[in-house]
């Protein structure tokens, strides 16, 4: 899996992109959580065989809550989360769930691991490999998407295997199979490439800016406690 | 070069985390355009030689222009910049744009400048200072093995002398080094009989999709959005 403080960081650029009025520090941790959620589903492989990227990587769990989240918000009479939580529980919710997809499964998908979008109905991980360019001399050449990929896979994309044979190592999991392996060296990776040390520097330096703007407008405006406010500047 | 459109993606991202209550189309296009503008260089490369990731792509003229804005906008009893845009648009504006310029130099650095440092030959970081690329790669982790290892930067210590080299990624000069890009396609300096092959990349890598994607994603979502704080109960989001 990509390194989770990466899934971490997307989740947090996410945050300040999306909250809006919403923005504090319980929501930004929120949504930060949902990011690096899915990536708990390594620790399940030490159970099921090739869970890693499977379980929590699919497209079934945010469909499913996408799902619950619109029929609650938008076709029942009264809303059990505004009620409950009120407009920003119903804004969490939304970009938690955007978070979870675009910043926990995104980067696996375009990553090198690849993540097992339609597990459990299908069993085949995919990964978005390839180039889009414009030449002069070969027109336009592209091959993210391939029609006739070898591989298990029945969607348009390269698939590096299936649960059966495809292990993906990581520190929780040093060989990506059922038991533990206590004797294994264990890798922990912070960032793998120099792209993920500047999106990690990216949204560390983005949530610093905004919560010294959060802090500024907070103590400007000691009544707005209940209502968040809005950073302004 | 990483595609203008890669930079171009992260910067829309990190520009609707930053802009707040300035965000709208003026601005985004504002941020774009310093953000894209730098890449104008690579047309200057058939007249200085490498040109391209040198004269826009350097940490020094953002650092520059941050220390002209702090100056002037912070430090100065009365600010020209601010007067000059109150004259033009009102007060509210001219602290709203000098809030977008803000971000906008905050956006081309990270962006446009580190994206490219940790690709091919990297960039010019310290130009017109000090003319040599540097690229940055490496990983960081931590190993029950080796404990915590980093190769971003590396330390190497002679066990003769005893003396430190530090090897940050720093490569050749601006002599010496040339980034492809479409005005330049290869290395002046070398000979062929080959047809030119110009090529206009959108996405190299799947990752370089994924940053155009977000980019693309936080702008949807903004627009799909309902309003801030609740306003309209009816509204879903």
């Amino acid at each position: 899996m990509a390194p989770t403080l990466v899934n971490a960081a997307v989740g947090a650029l996410l945050a300040a992109a999306l909250l809006g009025a919403a923005f504090d520090r319980r929501s930004v941790s929120i949504v930060i959580a949902a990011a690096a959620l899915s990536d708990l589903d390594a620790v399940a492989s030490l159970v099921i065989p090739g869970a890693t990227n499977a379980l929590l990587h699919n497209l079934w769990v945010p469909l499913l809550v996408g799902a619950v989240l619109y029929w609650d918000g938008s076709v029942r009479d009264a809303s059990w989360l505004r009620e409950r939580a009120g407009w920003y529980g119903v804004r969490v919710a939304w970009v938690a769930l955007a978070a979870f997809v675009v910043a926990g499964i995104g980067p696996e998908l375009f990553g090198r691991e690849g993540a097992n979008l339609l597990y459990p109905v299908h069993d085949a991980y995919y990964h978005v490999h390839g180039r889009l360019v414009f030449s002069t001399q070969d027109g336009i050449v592209q091959t993210f998407v391939t029609r006739d990929a070898a591989g298990p896979g029945i969607l348009p994309l390269q698939s590096p295997g299936t649960t059966g044979s495809y292990a993906i190592p990581t520190w929780v999991n040093p060989d990506g199979r059922p038991g533990l392996s206590l004797d294994a060296e264990r890798k922990l990776y912070l960032v793998r490439t120099g792209w993920q040390a500047v999106v990690v520097a990216a949204a560390t330096a983005t949530l610093a800016v905004r919560f010294e703007w959060h802090q500024a407008t907070d103590a400007a405006d000691p009544h707005s406690d209940d209502e968040t406010t809005e950073v302004s500047r | 070069m990483v595609s203008t459109i890669v930079h171009a993606g992260f910067a829309l991202l990190l520009a609707a985390g930053l802009l707040g209550d300035h965000y709208d189309r003026r601005a985004l296009a504002v941020v774009l355009a310093i953000v894209v503008l730098p890449e104008v260089d690579s047309f200057l490369g058939p007249f200085m030689s490498g040109a391209h990731r040198t004269v826009g792509h350097n940490f020094v003229f953002p650092a520059a222009a941050a220390a002209l804005l702090y100056y002037d906008t912070r430090l100065r009893e009365r600010s020209a910049l601010r007067e000059r845009l109150s004259d033009r648009v009102s007060d509210r504006g001219a602290a709203r744009w000098i809030a977008v310029a803000w971000v906008g130099l905050f956006v081309h650095t990270v962006a446009h400048v580190s994206l490219d440092w940790v690709h091919l030959e990297g960039v010019n970081a310290f130009w017109p200072l000090r003319d040599r690329f540097y690229a940055l790669s490496g990983e960081v982790f931590v190993s029950t093995a080796d404990g915590f290892v980093q190769t971003f930067v590396g330390v190497e210590i002679d066990p003769e002398t005893g003396g430190r080299r530090v090897d940050a990624g720093g490569g050749g000069t601006s002599r010496t080094v040339h980034v492809s890009n479409p005005v330049e396609p290869r290395d002046p300096s070398m000979v062929t009989d080959e047809p030119v092959d110009r090529r206009f990349p959108v996405a190299n890598a799947g990752w370089r999709l994924y940053l155009i994607g977000l980019g693309l994603f936080a702008l949807v979502a903004r627009r799909l959005q309902g309003a801030d704080r609740g306003s309209d109960p009816g509204e879903k989001n």
